[in-house]
């Protein structure tokens, strides 16, 4: 062997442990750093401890209602504050999250009995586009809504035309709460229907050759093995509406703000102590309840699942076949009425976007795409134009891409089975699952945007390289969580017969494991772009006076004006290009599977 | 071609220890197979040979080369695992050529004439291009062999390869791999829990129970002289018996007393086993013949099965179960049976009865 195949060959055996070293690196760098600068801003001020922006935040019952007095120890002004703002700003966050979760669960749930128990004729094609959400940017959900409840949205016209007259649903907690149902209810569906196909109808024969009758073996046998994932959707949901941003930025504003859009705000205003405290709370509760639902996964993964689920009800059975009790034509009517409810939540806002962005006050236009075309040929270099949004987007997806899944497939490796430090890597690296990106776009502003001192060196990233940073750390855990459970579920002798025919681990992963998992690798590849190009949260801080803005920045630029035009038609544009990497996805086998 | 050692290896996951000091000589060419119950430690054995399982401490030989720190692809051993293991986005040949891409094909052919080679040795001459998925599960386990054979290993490790397939197809596949590896006589390592296939296959067998090796020996030897009484009850069927010398007898004969009955035993040596010395013997069943007049009890019919060749009998003798093999069901439900004083194989012979209860059946 010559001294380079030598050198090769030992770089092989130890590029695992090599690539984990890095990925620890860019995650230190790219996600704690920025996090922890931002907990460093809320308790210090000029380079010394400072916690009275601290203790001002806590005891403002503008923040926490009620409970301010109480970490005031003062508890004289209880009374007042319960009758005025009983749950203050972190109180309103948590309680709307709660009310969207109630609703997710409602609107998901059926969908799930319908997906897992009836086959009928797209059931496939609507299975995978629960996925959907996760794919859809924010912004463009949030236009879609805008539209919808808008004064001259669909819902108001079907108002009107009942006599009903139009109501400002805009800036309403409904509106708000009926968002969040379009994003998380189909997580809820997806998460509940595989539970249910992987249930072994086995189990409930075997309960009703016991004698149970069909409702007994369907609350004994089937809720059980149920109850985790709906537990699982609903955490997420949780977590998922306390920190969401657009949506409540676009449907709420200022009125009815959030934590995260208050922490918006607050950095607008150039105010870093005060955002920096909030942030710092709402990073606290997301990760604890992160931290409760990986634990709990951890304690499910541990059922063996047997994928024998019952047969199929046909939604249309043959005539002849089935007379069709009354019990039974019942439940189809109902199943119909859920899906012209689920139709209208999910595919109204978004075509209420597309009709809006061809409809002007004179009937059909192309004048807001008109008008994106003349503001990209004449538009002036400090305005948003729409062609470099498009090549921004479409450049950050792919240099995410590449930063995003390596260290997925890495994390993805080194978690995938078990070894002492599995938990613990698997909790550090999937923690900004859990962290707002609006919390790490301040950090990065703060940290390494304005620069750092390092060993008497400047260190400063600009815009763009910050940009693609956070898009890659929000968008490696959906690379692990593709790749990760097909790796798991890689049998270990298949490794093993590699590594005893000569390859090392390095070759074994590339030879063997990856190609078996390619379906996994190509999906984790097609989300981590997808969230890219929707990522708005850290985007539109980073962005900030600087020419990297990307189309979901672009949109929520346009809705300033009077009409919400512009707006649609650039959200049009977003949607077709979002659904461009759904369909690659979709091609390529993609699998949420949380 | 290469031996391989084992020097008090020990290995604990968490708090189970799977391995407590195993030593092993396996000589070159030799067909070596640990058999014991699931969860002797037998798998781990193999996987601390192949390098996949670090070893908490002992050492491992290959002929001259100790093993520590080498890494499992660098040790020239080839794998075949109970479920396969065939890269399933490979075609046949592709699987069987894997090992060539990292170690030069033996007597320099082509990789595509060794592929051919091996594929025709385990009798799938042709089977290149198939894919895995479409084979049986005997030719898919055949290709792992040959996959495992292709760089010309020095040692061939074999985990409960048949596990998966019925038996009939074990019986011609294990004879195949025997053959298969006489021919080449390559250092094989083989693990399995079936006693049968342990005893048909190879040269010599090592009896693992609970992390330790209990004996190591020929199939006959181990078969006919257990050492221990796990090893009686492990290979095959056996009524163990445990008592005391009554008294020394002529020769080396004894009288051996069981409960109220007393048995003569041949197989003692002339200097051990004073009187009073607890020991422990075994009698297999098809030496326990009906109407024998030495050694005879009488005991009563519990069950009996139809084995095809023979009837096995299931009998109650002063609550203790002993096992016959008849030719004939038997008519009454009492039966008396003996045994001749060379049939009786001493297992252990010590002050202290290791088990203070007499018979049981395995």
């Amino acid at each position: 062997m010559t001294r380079g195949e030598g050198l090769a060959r030992w770089f092989e055996r130890r590029a695992i442990a090599v690539l984990g070293v890095a990925t620890a690196l860019v995650l230190a760098v790219l996600f704690y750093y920025p996090v922890l600068t931002v907990f460093a801003d809320a308790v210090r001020l000029g380079g010394a401890w400072n916690f009275e922006v601290a203790r001002e935040v806590l005891t403002d019952p503008f923040y926490f209602g009620v409970f301010a007095p109480l970490f005031d120890g003062d508890l004289t002004a209880v009374s007042e504050i319960a009758a005025d703002q009983p749950l203050g700003l972190v109180g309103f966050t948590a309680y709307q999250a709660l009310l969207s979760t109630i609703a997710s669960v409602a609107l998901g749930l059926p969908g799930a009995y319908v997906l897992a128990r009836y086959e009928f004729p797209g059931r496939r094609t609507i299975r995978s586009l629960t996925i959907l959400p996760f794919v859809l940017p924010s912004i463009m959900v949030a236009i879609g809504f805008y539209a919808f409840f808008g004064a001259n949205g669909p819902v108001n016209d079907l108002l009107a035309a009942l006599g009903v007259g139009r109501l400002s649903m805009l800036g309403t907690l409904e509106a708000i709460v009926v968002a969040h149902a379009f994003y998380n209810a189909p997580l809820v569906t997806r998460v509940t229907t595989a539970a249910w196909e992987s249930v072994d109808a086995r189990m409930v024969e075997t309960a009703r050759s016991l004698g149970a009758n069909p409702w007994r073996a369907f609350r004994d046998v089937l809720v059980p093995q149920l109850l985790p994932a709906v537990l699982t959707g609903a955490l997420l949901t949780f977590v998922f509406t306390f920190m969401s941003f657009p949506i409540v930025l676009a449907l709420g504003g200022f009125q009815l703000a959030t934590v995260e859009v208050w922490v918006f705000s607050l950095v607008q205003q150039l105010d870093y102590a005060e955002a920096a405290t909030l942030a710092v709370v709402e990073t606290v509760v997301s990760l604890a309840l992160t931290y409760a639902y990986l634990t709990y996964e951890s304690r499910q993964s541990a059922n063996s699942r047997a994928a024998n689920p019952p047969p199929r009800k046909r939604f249309f059975p043959s005539v002849s076949a089935d007379a069709g009790s009354l019990i039974a034509g019942l439940e189809r009517a109902a199943i119909l009425a859920y899906a012209t409810v689920a139709a209208v939540v999910f595919v109204g806002p978004i075509a209420s976007m597309v009709v809006e962005s061809v409809t002007g006050p004179n009937g059909l236009t192309l004048q807001y795409y008109r008008f994106l075309v003349q503001r990209q040929v004449e538009g002036a270099s400090f305005q948003t134009l729409p062609g470099v949004a498009v090549r921004n987007s479409l450049l950050f997806g792919a240099a995410t891409l590449l930063v995003a899944l390596p260290m997925g497939v890495t994390v993805s490796v080194l978690t995938a089975r078990g070894g002492r430090w599995e938990r613990l890597a698997d909790t550090a690296a999937m923690a900004p699952l859990a962290v707002s990106g609006v919390v790490v776009g301040l950090g990065m502003l703060r940290g390494l945007v304005f620069g750092v001192e390092l060993f008497g060196h400047r260190v400063q990233v600009d815009g763009p390289v910050a940009i693609v940073a956070a898009h890659a750390v929000a968008a490696y855990p959906f690379v692990v969580r593709n790749v990760s459970p097909l790796l798991g579920g890689v049998d270990r002798s298949v490794v093993e017969s590699a590594r005893a025919l000569g390859a090392t681990r390095v070759r074994a992963l590339l030879d063997v494991e990856l190609p078996l998992v390619a379906a996994g690798v190509a999906a984790g590849a097609a989300f981590a772009f997808a969230i890219s190009i929707g990522e708005f949260d850290s985007t539109v801080i980073l962005a900030t006076g600087s020419s990297s803005y990307t189309m979901p920045v672009a949109v929520e630029r346009y809705i300033g004006n009077r009409t919400l035009g512009p707006a649609t038609a650039m959200g049009t544009v977003l949607l077709a290009v979002t659904s461009l990497s759904f369909v690659v996805i979709d091609r390529l086998g993609g699998r949420w599977e949380v | 071609m290469t031996g391989l050692r084992l020097k008090d290896v020990s290995k604990s996951f968490g708090e189970v220890t799977a391995l407590r000091g195993v030593s092993l000589d396996v000589a070159d060419g030799e067909f070596f197979t640990l058999v014991g119950p699931s969860g002797c430690g037998k798998t781990t054995t193999l996987r601390a040979i192949a390098g996949f399982e670090s070893l908490d401490s002992g050492e491992v030989w290959f002929g001259e080369r100790e093993m520590a720190g080498v890494a499992p692809e660098d040790r020239d051993v080839g794998v075949v695992f109970q479920n396969y293991a065939l890269f399933a986005h490979m075609t046949v040949g592709e699987n069987v050529a894997y090992g060539l891409r990292f170690r030069d094909t033996p007597g320099g052919q082509s990789k595509d004439a060794r592929v051919a080679e091996l594929l025709d040795l385990v009798d799938l001459a042709g089977f290149e291009d198939r894919d895995p998925d479409a084979l049986s599960g005997g030719q898919r386990q055949r290709v792992a062999l040959a996959r495992a054979l292709a760089p010309g290993p020095d040692v061939l490790l074999l985990d409960e390869p048949m596990s998966a397939l019925d038996a009939r197809l074990r019986k011609t596949l294990r004879k195949q791999v025997k053959r298969i590896q006489s021919e080449l006589g390559i250092t094989t390592v083989y693990v399995t829990h079936d006693q049968e296939e342990a005893l048909a296959v190879s040269d010599r067998v090592a009896v693992m129970n609970d992390g330790g090796v209990e004996q190591v020996g020929r199939p006959e030897a181990v078969y006919r002289r257990p050492e221990t009484r796990f090893v009686a009850e492990f290979l095959g069927e056996n009524n163990v018996f445990a008592g005391e010398v009554a008294e020394r007898g002529g020769g080396a004969g004894r009288t051996v007393r069981v409960g109220g009955q007393s048995f003569r035993v041949a197989d003692f040596d002339a200097a051990d086993a004073a009187r009073g010395s607890h020991v422990t013997f075994c009698v297999r069943p098809e030496k326990l013949v009906a109407g024998g007049r030495e050694n005879a009890v009488e005991a009563a019919v519990e069950a009996v099965e139809f084995l095809g060749e023979s009837f096995r009998a299931h009998l109650d003798w002063e609550g203790r179960e002993l096992v016959v093999r008849l030719s004939e069901r038997p008519e009454d439900d009492r039966l008396r049976v003996g045994f001749a004083p060379e049939d009786a194989h001493v297992v252990s012979v010590g002050d202290r009865a290791r088990e203070p209860e007499a018979v049981e059946e395995p």
